[in-house]
């Protein structure tokens, strides 16, 4: 399952962060990296972007880039 | 006799406030004088690259 | 002997704090990532041998966006004799990301861990021994906001910038990684490259601007390394980031001991949940911003009856300024009569129209202020990112545009933090339409005086909104039709919410104050005298002919016959379909682009016609009787003594305060007119600074003259909508 699939609350450890590229490289530098775990806090109000709790601080991503991360719960 | 010191006065103000811009402006601050050295763009404001 | 420290660091993790700590300059700090957009110098305040550089934040040496470039570009090339690595303890893995980076440079380096406070009360304890031990290098812990430990912090890094002795190498990489590591630093130093190591990891990592440093043959050598060890399809920066995470949290697991374990909601947290919520998260946001327009400019404040603080405040400044010309005016007795003019009519008059508002913008100012260093603003770009999207552009590039209500110079170099060119391009553009600080004047003046009768709160309030609706709309029409591709992101730290010091607002004041006295005594002086010099003359005053044709011998002209005036005249009819096609508007925005703040000066020089008996009379000789019995004149004669009261209470609108211009409504006549006027002043060209700014952050002429030729237009085309659909509706 994917990052962009998991509820708000919901924790789970990463598994892989899709194609390489510069994004791939800016969502690894901010601390998504495979075996780390990640929570979802929360939905933003219009659906999108998503808030997440990674390495102990807060981070926001766009479902798009959600979708990327393999993610086991 | 008193519109000489009152045009003196004037004169002197307006030369300042031109020599303070363009000193300004040398020294690599704008000219727009919006509180520059407290913007987020500090010391690059004004400057050529 | 003069040494240069460097501060780097995450974003938002407290560098310009500690810079101002440093150097007891008073740089802007704020509270969402990417305040600092350039690299800003000072020297320690204590020894002036020290030269201390404030470097942009970034999370990785690996830059995505030009203010990281900015940074990474100063401490590999420039090579500073000590870095001073600061590292927010709340979110220490991620920001020891950079930090094993910087290390990895070869430069002396100490470590400054900050937000101790917030740490302490969490409840986590970060081991500052154990981590200096592990990495070779001095780790203080500091609280840069209350000034804790700086002192020690300094005395470590100037010891460190005198020895000059580069960091230890750390094991952070397996065996089979470090084997392709040196393998590649050898080519480089074989090749007489420099920064071997770095640029080593560097090439491994595929980093594009590393690889265009080095020569065609040394790459594929280094893509052949990769291959040999990790097969063709390597992805080595995953490889890479990966193992300095490892590394990182063993290092963490072994220094750090958390208080509670897991994700433990923070006061913050609590907050945030009714900021961001679901349902209230939009009508917050629009109540926020209501209530930052009537502290600033109500005289109905929160329906209390009395004056918002940025009105009671604009009081007292008028009252002092007044006193001030009252006393000027008598000083001038002896001199002639243009000379009198000069002084009263055009200075005072002129950068007192502006002074009495510059209240209004100081307390808006500093409410923003309030809201960007809480944290807040970072969670408006996360609550409306889904919007800015659908229309093209990242929720990050709203903060840009909110820096714009304070003034679009800043806004437009804070593009720099948006990652896609496409974002950077469509946003410079979009800085120009926001609402400075200087263009608030223009809209309390026009409410004050013409639209009077009416919920002056929410006519400005109104403004604002339009233009990030025009904005949003001109966004959209740039990414179907000009700028077609392009993706952008959004991905953001959501820094924690923060009470912002009383010293960081204080700061956010008097800066904005400042810089208004230096607007006020260079660019705005020189326009009073210049516009009363163009509204005052014409070629009369010089060849002999006014002064025999006026009675008193003056020079001066009617205003009718001035330079201006035909001026204006010239430029008038472009802006007839707009409803205020007279000289006298035109010139005022043409005024506008030198600074916004002229539009104001220049109604105030070009309308302060006295009300006299003559005006009066030839006013109301346009009206029938039955008309003027209507307006008040009993039995409906026209009356001199009844006129002024008469004129003040129904002709101009009722309520019209001091501000008020009266005369301003003889040549823009409709509401629609008056609300067109300040659309065509919101969205049409900023002022000069503000275009240099743009040419700046769009490198050629040609880009800069395009986004200025959007805002024309844009201008133009609403204000036309605003006119003709004002005029059906209302």
């Amino acid at each position: 399952m994917t990052l962009k699939e998991m509820k708000p609350g919901q924790s789970g450890k990463v598994l892989s962060i899709g194609e390489s590229g510069p994004l791939k490289r800016r969502i690894m530098d901010m601390g998504i990296t495979p075996g780390v775990s990640v929570k979802v806090i929360k939905v933003a109000p219009l659906g999108d972007p998503v808030e997440i709790n990674v390495r102990g601080y807060e981070l926001s991503l766009r479902k798009e880039e959600a979708a990327r991360i393999e993610v086991q719960v | 006799m008193a519109d000489i010191i009152v045009l003196v006065i004037v004169g002197v103000c307006l030369a300042g406030s031109i020599a303070y811009t363009v000193r300004n402006k040398k020294r690599g601050g704008s000219s727009c004088g919006c509180g520059c050295s407290g913007c987020s763009g500090g010391s690059c404001c004004g400057k050529k690259e | 002997m003069s040494y240069t420290i460097a501060l780097a660091g995450n974003p938002n993790c407290g560098k310009t704090t500690l810079f101002n700590d440093l150097t007891g300059s008073r740089q802007r700090v704020g509270n969402w990532p990417g305040v600092t957009v350039d690299k800003k110098e000072g020297t320690y305040k204590k020894d002036k041998e020290i030269n201390i550089m404030d470097l942009p934040g970034t999370y990785s040496l690996s830059p995505y966006s030009a203010e990281e470039i900015i940074a990474r570009d100063y401490i590999v090339k420039e090579k500073p004799d000590a870095v001073i690595d600061i590292v927010d303890g709340t979110s220490i893995e991620r920001n020891l990301y950079l930090t094993l980076q910087i290390l990895e440079t070869g430069v002396p380096t100490v470590i400054a861990l900050n937000m101790m406070d917030e740490v302490e009360a969490r409840g986590d304890k970060i081991g500052a021994e154990k981590l200096s031990e592990t990495f070779g290098v001095p780790v203080v812990p500091v609280v840069a906001r209350n000034g804790k430990g700086i002192q020690e912090l300094m005395e470590e890094a100037v010891k460190a910038a005198k020895e000059k002795k580069p960091p230890k190498k750390l094991p952070i990489f397996d065996e089979k990684l470090q084997g392709a590591i040196d393998e590649a630093k050898k080519l480089l130093e074989d090749a007489g490259e420099s920064d071997s190591e770095w640029k080593a990891v560097k090439l491994l990592e595929n980093d594009e601007n590393v690889a265009g440093q080095v020569t065609e043959e040394l790459k594929k050598q280094i893509d052949g390394i990769v291959a040999k060890a990790y097969g063709p399809e390597a992805d080595l920066e995953a490889v890479v980031a990966d193992q300095r995470y490892q590394y990182i949290a063993k290092v963490v697991k072994n220094a750090v001991k958390k208080g509670t374990t897991g994700h433990v909601e923070t006061k913050s947290d609590k907050l945030d949940k009714i900021l961001t919520n679901r349902i209230l998260a939009l009508p917050i946001f629009a109540v926020i911003m209501y209530l930052l327009f009537a502290c600033t400019n109500s005289e109905n404040f929160l329906f209390l009856g009395i004056n918002s603080p940025g009105i009671w405040l604009a009081g007292i400044v008028e009252s002092i300024w007044e006193r001030l010309t009252d006393l000027a005016a008598g000083v001038l007795g002896g001199a002639s009569p243009w000379v009198y003019s000069l002084v009263i009519d055009g200075i005072m008059e002129g950068l007192g129209a502006i002074l009495g508002f510059i209240p209004l913008v100081l307390v808006l100012y500093i409410l923003i202020s309030f809201l960007e260093d809480c944290g807040y603003m970072a969670r408006i770009a996360f609550v409306l990112d889904r919007i800015f999207r659908r229309f093209g552009l990242s929720g990050r590039s709203f903060i840009p545009l909110l820096q714009g209500f304070g003034c679009s110079v800043p806004a437009v170099m804070a593009t720099r933090t948006l990652e896609s060119e496409k974002d950077r391009k469509i946003t410079t553009i979009l800085a120009g339409f926001m609402p400075c600080g200087a263009k608030l004047p223009i809209f309390a003046l026009f409410v004050s005086t013409l639209f009077a009768d009416s919920n002056q709160t929410l006519v400005t309030y109104s403004l604002y909104i339009f233009s990030i609706v025009v904005a949003i709309i001109v966004s959209l029409l740039l990414n179907k039709f000009v700028y077609k591709d392009g993706a952008s992101n959004f991905i953001m730290e959501l820094p924690q919410y923060r009470i912002p010091t009383l010293k960081s607002i204080l700061i956010h004041g008097w800066e904005k104050v400042k810089g208004f006295a230096v607007k006020a005594g260079t660019v705005i002086f020189v326009s009073t005298i210049l516009i009363w010099f163009l509204s005052g003359f014409n070629f009369g005053s010089f060849n002999g002919t006014n002064a025999a044709e006026n009675e008193d011998g003056s020079v001066m002209c009617e205003m009718n016959d001035s330079f201006m005036a035909s001026i204006g005249n010239v430029i008038a009819p472009v802006f007839k379909p707009l409803g205020f096609g007279e000289w006298r508007p035109a010139v005022g925005v043409v005024t506008g682009w030198i600074a916004k703040e002229n539009v104001v000066v220049t109604f105030a020089q070009l309308y302060d016609e006295d009300v006299t008996d003559e005006y009066l009379e030839e006013y109301f000789a346009q009206y029938s009787p039955e008309e003027l019995e209507e307006l008040g004149f009993e039995g409906g004669e026209y009356d001199a003594e009844a006129a002024g009261d008469i004129y003040s209470e129904s002709v101009l609108f009722e309520g019209g305060d001091e501000n008020a211009l009266p005369h301003m409504k003889d040549d823009i006549k409709t509401k629609a007119a008056a609300y067109a006027y300040m659309v065509f002043n919101l969205l049409c060209m900023p002022c000069f600074a503000a275009v240099g700014a743009m040419k700046r952050e769009l490198k050629t002429w040609k880009e800069t003259g395009k986004a200025v030729a959007v805002q024309m237009v844009t201008a133009y085309v609403v204000a036309l909508l605003v006119n003709v659909a004002g005029g059906l509706f209302l």
